[in-house]
């Protein structure tokens, strides 16, 4: 029997981030949520690797994409999907943030389904990195 | 700042009143005429203090030159005057009295003074009681009682006396000089009277000569004056003359008569010391050899000709420098209309974003909580509600979908796009456009036509963009139909750094309140049937325009169709502008 996927989810939102892992672990993955960017990177520093991190784009202190810097440089395996509520996309300044992309951008609100199906593509890609020997 | 007086203000209000409102026909009308006016009243008021400096400054040299020849004419007839009394003063003082009553005597003086002085037409002795005692000349009046006479009276009153010329005893026209003489041996007084033919009078004016276009007289000093020397225009002696005398006995009195030759000439009246005379010098205006009519009138049509010829050069001068004014208002007008209109849909893009992205969140929220509700009815047993519950939960998914595509568009108007550039011919895109609409077009009755401009040169754009673009406005033009019409698709080149797109309908058209807030969020007119619009489709395709560097005008009739016009650069600097836009967009 294959493991859970582990997907962790990042948001100043209390709310919409308890409600989506509750959702998320419905549909069998086993998700964690945080409500700031340094207790994640706290629980991924504590060995807790997540497959997938759900990130909010916009957060108090430490914006998603310095949060997204973090965790790639930590385990460049762990695939981070961004979620944003404001229409600007990624804003890719500057060469290091292109060379830490996002596995997908989703705006918020977003529908499940598409969220379940981009969580599976992801896990596919970091089952395929880990395959290929990368990470830790 | 320095208050400009009323009508300062009032002359450039057509000027500064564009500040404050619209440009409006009748602010240029006012304008115009206030321009014309000013200009009009700048030319003439020279040009008529001119012509009436020259006029009065000719007119006062002629009265001048009047004064002059009545001073003249009248210090001759008072000399000649003066000569003739000196002279029979003379004579008289060469006898005593009772020689001069002596007849033979007088008759010898008579005759030595009509040898010199032709015009005396008789002379005679009057005693103290007013009895002519002797007589000589051509009539019988010897023994005339003339004491009631005035030539009597006068000359005993205040020693030489001058009569009017009349017809007296004599019938012919003449003037008496009477002069009063005191005889010792007697001791009373008597009078020396001659009678002088007026025609004397004649003949000594005519030697002044005033000129061909002068007429000189003499009248009596009377309310009714009668004519003492002939006149051209009044006629021989004794006829009246119609006017009055001035009062002002001193100096030369000028005025202007109309006489019998209806036509207006100058008068000039002087009073005769010592007589009961006026000379009347009457002039047609003769100054220099040259008719004073004459140069009035040419005065006159120099005035005029300047004068029509000025207004006809302001009335075009105004026209022109009006027209100048109007054109570039207008043309700063609707450039502030236009760079109002584009500042005023950023800030609304920038707001609606902001909202959309505050919305966003809370809307997440509700999304996650429906969605969690609905996969816990889903995965837990039948209770009484289920159903309702579930069918109420999926109404508020349904709501707030429709809410996440607001938002979704919304932000799609301001977001950072990721421009990718690429070569792009306008006639096949356009074609590609269609195809995605045919089948609608087919279904409602509406006919496409392709005006594709031939050999259009190749652009640089996005084309993901510029199908959205197009997508829209022939959708738009669609539902503007409704069922059974006409949209035409005309593309060409605009100049050489620019195409135009014009996408026609011949639909009901929008009115003129409409059209202003078209390309406005939420300005929808599609609000009822099955295709109710958002209100976003023309914001989010001006918003696209505007960042593929080109530029969308509509222009409409009702009831006969609305036409929107794309203008697209085939080359623009797309690189700046992501820049730009990326610059403004990073931390939002």
């Amino acid at each position: 029997m294959m493991s859970k996927v582990k997907v962790l989810v990042v948001d100043d939102e209390i709310e919409f981030a308890t409600t989506l892992a509750e959702r998320l672990n419905i549909r069998g993955f086993e998700t964690t949520a945080c409500f700031c960017t340094e207790d994640a990177l706290a629980l991924i520093h504590a060995k807790n690797i997540p497959d997938v991190v759900l990130l909010d784009l916009k957060m108090p202190r430490m914006d998603g994409m310095e949060t997204l810097e973090e965790i790639k440089k930590y385990n460049p395996t762990i695939e981070v999907i961004m979620l944003t509520g404001h229409g600007g996309g990624i804003p890719l300044v500057g060469a290091d943030r292109k060379k830490f992309s996002p596995f997908d951008c989703i705006m918020k609100p977003a529908d499940i389904h598409e969220l379940t199906l981009k969580i599976n593509q992801a896990m596919a890609k970091r089952q395929a990195s880990l395959n290929k020997g990368e990470g830790t | 700042m320095i208050n400009k007086p009323g009508w300062i203000k009032r002359i450039f209000s057509g000027v500064e009143d564009y500040h404050r409102t619209m440009t409006s026909p009748e602010r240029y009308r006012r304008f115009r005429r206030t321009l014309t006016l000013v200009m009009i009243a700048t030319f003439l008021i020279p040009l008529i203090l001119t012509t009436m400096l020259s006029y009065y400054t000719y007119r006062s040299q002629m009265l001048n030159n009047l004064r002059w020849n009545a001073e003249s004419a009248t210090k001759t007839i008072e000399a000649f005057l003066s000569e003739l009394q000196t002279v029979l003063a003379y004579t008289v003082n060469e006898h005593t009295y009772k020689e001069l009553i002596d007849q033979d005597n007088l008759n010898k003086v008579y005759h030595r003074l009509k040898s010199h002085y032709p015009g005396v037409v008789d002379l005679g002795i009057i005693d103290h009681k007013g009895i002519q005692r002797a007589y000589a000349g051509p009539y019988e009046l010897l023994g005339k009682d003339y004491s009631d006479r005035e030539c009597f009276t006068g000359a005993t009153a205040s020693k030489i006396f001058i009569g009017i010329v009349e017809m007296g005893y004599r019938k012919v026209p003449h003037f008496a000089i009477a002069i009063s003489f005191f005889n010792q041996d007697a001791g009373q007084n008597w009078v020396f009277r001659s009678s002088i033919d007026a025609t004397t009078l004649d003949k000594y004016i005519d030697k002044i000569g005033a000129g061909p276009t002068s007429d000189i007289f003499l009248v009596s000093r009377k309310v009714k004056p009668l004519l003492q020397s002939t006149s051209q225009q009044y006629g021989p002696p004794l006829s009246p003359y119609p006017f009055e005398l001035p009062h002002n006995s001193l100096g030369v009195t000028i005025s202007e008569e109309r006489g019998v030759w209806d036509y207006v000439v100058l008068k000039a009246v002087s009073y005769i010391e010592g007589t009961p005379w006026a000379l009347v010098l009457l002039k047609h205006g003769y100054l220099y050899g040259k008719d004073w009519s004459f140069f009035k009138a040419r005065l006159f049509f120099i005035v005029m000709i300047s004068t029509v010829l000025a207004l006809l050069v302001i009335l075009q001068i105004t026209k022109l420098f009006v027209g100048r004014i109007r054109e570039a208002d207008e043309k700063r007008e609707s450039m502030m209309a236009e760079i109002e209109h584009t500042s005023k849909l950023a800030s609304i893009g920038r707001l609606a974003a902001g909202i959309a992205h505050e919305i966003n969140n809370p809307l997440a929220i509700i999304s996650a909580k429906t969605g969690l509700i609905m996969d816990l009815l889903e995965f837990s047993e039948d209770f009484k509600y289920k159903k309702k519950i579930g069918s109420e939960i999926n109404g508020t998914s349904n709501a707030v979908e429709r809410c996440k595509v607001i938002t979704h568009r919304l932000l799609g108007f301001a977001r950072r796009m990721d421009v990718s550039l690429e070569s792009i011919d306008i006639n096949s895109l356009m074609r590609e456009v269609l195809s995605f609409l045919d089948q609608e077009a087919l279904y409602r009755g509406i006919h496409v036509d392709l005006d594709l401009g031939d050999s259009l040169p190749i652009i640089e754009s996005d084309r993901g963009q510029l199908q959205q673009i197009f997508l829209n406005l022939v959708n738009n033009a669609i539902d503007a139909i409704g069922k059974d019409g006409k949209v035409i698709i005309k593309t060409r080149q605009r100049d050489q750094s620019s195409l135009q797109i014009d996408v026609m309908d011949n639909g009901k058209g929008i009115s003129q309140d409409i059209i202003s807030h078209i390309f406005e969020p939420f300005f929808t007119t599609k609000d009822s049937g099955e295709k109710k619009g958002t209100g976003l489709g023309l914001f989010i395709t001006y918003g696209i325009i505007k960042k593929l560097g080109g530029h969308i005008s509509v222009r409409s009739t009702v009831g006969v169709g609305t036409t929107f016009t794309v203008i697209l650069p085939i080359k623009t600097n797309l690189s700046r502008r992501v820049h730009d836009v990326e610059s403004k967009s990073t931390g939002s």
